[in-house]
């Protein structure tokens, strides 16, 4: 069935499923407002419209490079496309972070333009969630490799910051200048974040510049000649000198404990404690590892890859701003981006884990990876737009895994998306779109108790059980029990489950027609209709239980604790 | 340790040794014939390694904040910096400890102390993780703590309770680089089940729930992919299921010790979190972290510290005595211990203030020699003169009595080696 047809039948099958529906006539004007709202396009999106030519083209490009790489290799057909129900859910997933309400469903389906997939990309990155949705996953690229948890007082501000960055469009490049040159109060200033969660300590900061920014993992090297790398010591050390004058002072304000994160150009000499790396000093030296009590190698700050050089002495501002520069204009700031990028919307990266990109490791499908950093080199670093055209590969567009059964899971992701366990805060939001109310969760902010306000919040403890280190190796990334615990038996949860006020609640008592609940619960969970399977599966155990409400209970219960609520797919 | 000079030498009956012991060969020479060639002594000293294994755990009490060595087992009386604090004498000649550690005391002939523990890490975070996991704290590595290495290596993955329990709150050591499957289970406090492993409906009808959550994974349309997913979710949700239905997780309900126990145990969270501990252990449990707070007396040491020892010196002294008496001390491994110890000099608040540089640490059972003191400080507990102990030498000793092999590597995420514990020595004098 092509692509056209499919929607056309799901569109018809939608419709008529509809009829029965109390909310049918509302969700049908909202599917005009929605398409009408196609036409009149604010002038963001029909700038980058100008540009979808070109988006197709690189898009085209990547796609044809990776899949001969890649399919070659595996000599195997690929996935057909997904539909548009999966197609949905996957984009909202990734972009906004947020499952589509039933009434964006149907939209969407009812949307007969051939291009709904690339416009609803767009109107996805002009949503202020994808800011929200995407600062938390940096906030946790960052966060998840702190050192200890006092660091955690930078986490509101670091949210705030990346949040509008993203929003506003910033290039990444930006971003990362401003990461990496920042200073100031912690709690203002969320570009620290980096350094607050390395206690500011000089060799650890560097060890995370290099691995956010350029996806090279040269802290090895600190302690010794790498062996698989071809990176030194030495180079390490020289890059350590570009940090050495960061200290991470300790401020104590009305509103509490907090750090500041400052350029130390004229550091008191004292007796070297043992934590001296925190407070910074004038120049670097590298570690005599004989001799661990002598002072060591003075180091003049050396850019590894260019092989470019500061004179000792210069100041903090200098060596930051200067670094910031290098590593932005080089290519393996381009990879890491695209690299990650990538690996998050399709399911498995070029390299993997997807901050170790080498230099001696070899990427699947170097040509592909090589052609889109060169092409996000050239658009400026532009985030939105190397969104929109890994979101407009068939790779991006295919049904995740349809393949034939005997094929090994490796090459099903290759062919395709792949299934992705959903982050915590994807989760919260998800759980609470399908029972619960607003998705408001988080409670107001009293003045200068911001951040224990941020640490008690139902998003925050959520994220204790449910967080992952979203660099760690994805293969890993499957469920633990105390989430599985939570999820099938926490009481805030059941509570929602129970809840008669719930919007869940709201429409078992609209909808007399048992079939008709079920397909909510399946459309609010899931985002997708039943199976004729589990229709007469659940309707056969409403039968059963005798108890309507509480069968029904049953069934929200099965849905949000099943594979397919906890993974995008 | 017993591994060169009798291989098969411990605590467990001859024949079922020789059963185990042929058992293991037909496997190993199966694999030794695929692999090429295995040394004799080596299949000797990995089945040794295997039988000691086989029900081993460990116990580590968790003295958070820095207990202070001066008031806990290296008395200096006499001296200014000793402050008030006494000293005893023990069941064992020749060893005195402080004070407040009276049934201590008594058991000291099955208790090792070591005097001579010394690190240079005097930050709380930083020194509770390298005392957790032998290793500084880094931003690439996240290195496991103790607990998640014993399951890792010596865990019955069969159990339906978890490996791995700690009581008393979290802190941010977990399994790192070993995989979220051997994080603890933390208990808040002993005496109530672990979070969310009771149904949050009648039991009945969380079975029913389960039969659902089942037929509708099998109705749901397999177009979709997600395959391996789909059978990791299964899988995650039948064990936690069987966890939540297990009778074996009575073994957290203290209500079924006599009240006799109960009270010879303290009915206080400590006290408490130590009966546990031994109920999990006997259970299944390899590795059970019982942690008290309060030790960081910068203030009021003495009066503090009085309070805390008030606390933790009966149920030590019971939870080992039991485990002796029940047979279990010879494979259950107690550790006693904290981040670092504190300043000799007695500041004007009446506190003591972090000092890694000379702290001790308590040991006991799976084939510790009790009894024995290892090192020695100067006459003011300023500085080791003899024996230094470090947290490399202390980590390869508690794997040691554990039958874990302190050289094994695991991979980190970027496929670097990381070994168990990096360096350090072994303190033969205790594993003889």
């Amino acid at each position: 069935m092509s692509r056209i047809e499919h929607a056309t039948a799901t569109r018809k099958g939608m419709i008529s499923q509809m009829d029965s529906f109390y909310s049918s006539v509302g969700r049908v004007v909202f599917a005009i407002t929605v398409c009408a709202s196609v036409v009149s396009r604010p002038d963001s999106v029909s700038d980058r419209i100008m540009a979808a030519d070109a988006i197709t083209d690189v898009a085209d490009r990547v796609h044809a490079l990776w899949e001969q790489e890649r399919a070659a290799e595996a000599e195997k057909s690929l996935a057909t496309m997904a539909d548009d129900e999966t197609f949905l859910r996957r984009a909202s997933l990734d972009l906004v972070g947020h499952l589509p309400t039933p009434d964006e469903l149907a939209a969407f389906l009812l949307d007969p333009a051939p291009d709904k997939r690339a416009e609803l990309v767009r109107r996805l990155l002009d949503d202020p969630r994808f800011g929200a949705n995407w600062a938390r996953y940096w906030r946790d690229v960052i966060m998840y490799r702190r050192l200890e948890d006092r660091a955690m007082v930078v986490s509101p501000a670091l949210e705030a910051f990346l949040r509008q960055q993203l929003n506003n469009g910033t290039s990444w490049s930006a971003v990362a200048e401003q990461c990496i040159t920042a200073s100031g109060d912690v709690r203002e200033n969320g570009a620290t974040a980096l350094f607050v969660a390395q206690d500011g300590r000089t060799e650890e900061s560097t060890a995370e510049v290099a691995r956010i920014f350029l996806g090279i993992q040269i802290q090895c090297a600190q302690c010794h000649d790498h062996v698989t790398d071809r990176w030194t010591r030495q180079q390490f050390h020289e890059l350590a000198a570009f940090f050495t004058r960061i200290a991470l002072r300790p401020k104590k304000t009305a509103e509490g404990r907090s750090f500041e994160v400052i350029g130390n150009d004229k550091p008191r000499q004292r007796r070297r404690p043992a934590n001296a790396a925190r407070r910074g000093s004038l120049e670097h030296y590298m570690p005599d590892l004989e001799h661990p009590d002598r002072p060591g190698t003075l180091m003049q700050p050396v850019f590894f890859l260019t092989s470019e050089k500061l004179p000792l002495g210069a100041s903090d501002a200098q060596r930051r701003a200067t670094l910031a520069r290098w590593i932005t204009g080089n290519p393996w700031f381009s990879r890491a981006f695209v690299n990650r990028v990538w690996a998050e919307l399709i399911g498995e990266g070029f390299c993997e884990p997807v901050d170790d990109l080498g230099p001696d490791h070899q990427p699947q499908a170097p040509q592909a990876m090589e052609y889109l950093a060169a092409a996000f080199a050239a658009a400026d670093h532009d985030i939105k737009w190397l969104y929109e055209v890994v979101m407009a590969t068939p790779a991006y567009q295919r049904a995740a895994g349809v393949v034939p059964s005997d094929q090994t899971e490796k090459q099903d992701a290759l062919a395709s998306c792949c299934w992705q366990r959903l982050r915590a805060d994807q989760l919260f939001d998800a759980l609470n779109a399908a029972v619960g109310d607003s998705g408001q969760a988080t409670p107001a902010r009293r003045r200068g108790k911001a951040a224990r306000a941020y640490r008690r919040s139902p998003r925050f403890r959520f994220g204790q059980v449910f967080g992952y280190d979203p660099s760690g190796d994805r293969q890993e990334v499957g469920g633990t029990i105390p989430q599985a615990l939570a999820m099938m038996n926490a009481p805030q949860i059941d509570r929602l489950i129970q809840s008669r006020r719930s919007a869940w609640s709201a429409v078992l008592d609209e909808l007399p027609d048992d079939r008709a609940v079920i397909e909510e619960l399946y459309l609010r969970c899931l985002a997708r209709q039943p199976g004729p399977a589990e229709v007469r599966t659940c309707m056969n155990y409403v039968k059963e239980v005798g108890e309507r409400r509480e069968a029904l209970e049953d069934i929200m219960w099965a849905l949000i604790n099943s594979a397919e609520f906890l993974y995008r797919k | 340790m017993h591994d060169v000079s009798s291989p098969l030498g411990g605590g467990v009956n001859a024949t079922a040794r020789l059963a185990a012991r042929r058992a293991f060969l037909r496997r190993i020479s199966a694999a030794g014939a695929a692999a090429g060639m295995v040394p004799w002594t080596d299949i000797l000293r990995a089945s040794t390694r295997e039988l000691r294994a086989r029900g081993t755990a460990c116990i580590l009490l968790w003295m958070q904040g820095g207990p202070s060595q001066f008031e806990t087992f290296s008395p200096k009386p006499g001296h200014a910096n000793g402050g008030e604090t006494e000293a005893i004498a023990t069941s064992v000649p020749g060893i005195q400890i402080a004070e407040g550690f009276p049934q201590v005391a008594r058991i000291m002939d099955n208790v090792a102390v070591v005097r001579s523990m010394t690190s240079r890490e005097g930050s709380h975070p930083r020194a509770t993780f390298l005392l957790h996991t032998g290793y500084l704290p880094t931003a690439s590595v996240k290195h496991p703590t103790l607990g998640s290495v014993v399951v890792h290596q010596i865990g019955r993955s069969a159990s339906e309770l978890p490996g791995f329990v700690r009581i008393g709150g979290q802190d941010r050591t977990g399994a790192g680089l070993l995989g979220a499957t051997f994080n603890p289970l933390v208990v808040d406090e002993a005496g109530s089940p672990p979070p969310n492993t009771q149904p949050a409906t009648s039991r009945q009808r969380f079975v029913r729930r389960l039969d659902l959550l089942g037929q509708l994974a099998e109705d749901a349309p397999s177009a979709s992919g997600g395959r391996r997913q789909r059978a990791e979710h299964q899988e995650l949700y039948s064990r936690a299921s069987r966890m939540i239905l297990s009778p074996k997780m009575n073994a957290f309900d203290l209500d079924a010790e006599p009240d006799a126990m109960r009270d010879a145990y303290g009915r206080h969270p400590f006290g408490s979190a130590c009966l546990l501990a031994r109920r999990l252990v006997e259970a299944g449990v390899s590795c059970v972290e019982v942690v008290l707070r309060g030790w960081d007396t910068h203030q009021d040491n003495f009066d503090r510290t009085r309070k805390l020892a008030d606390a933790v010196d009966r149920p030590t002294a019971q939870l080992i005595g039991d485990l002796k008496q029940r047979g279990m001390l010879d494979r259950t491994l107690v550790v006693w211990m904290g981040e670092f110890g504190r300043t000799p000099r007695i500041n004007p608040r009446g506190g003591r203030d972090h000092f890694p540089r000379a702290f001790n640490v308590a040991l006991s059972g799976a084939g510790i020699g009790g009894g024995r003191v290892v090192g020695k400080t100067d006459a003011g507990g300023t500085t080791i003169t003899d024996r230094p102990v470090g947290v490399a030498d202390l980590f390869r000793t508690i794997y040691t009595a554990l039958g874990i092999d302190p050289d094994h590597e695991n991979m980190s995420p970027i496929g670097r080696p990381i070994k168990i514990v990096d360096g350090g020595e072994p303190i033969q004098e205790l594993l003889s």
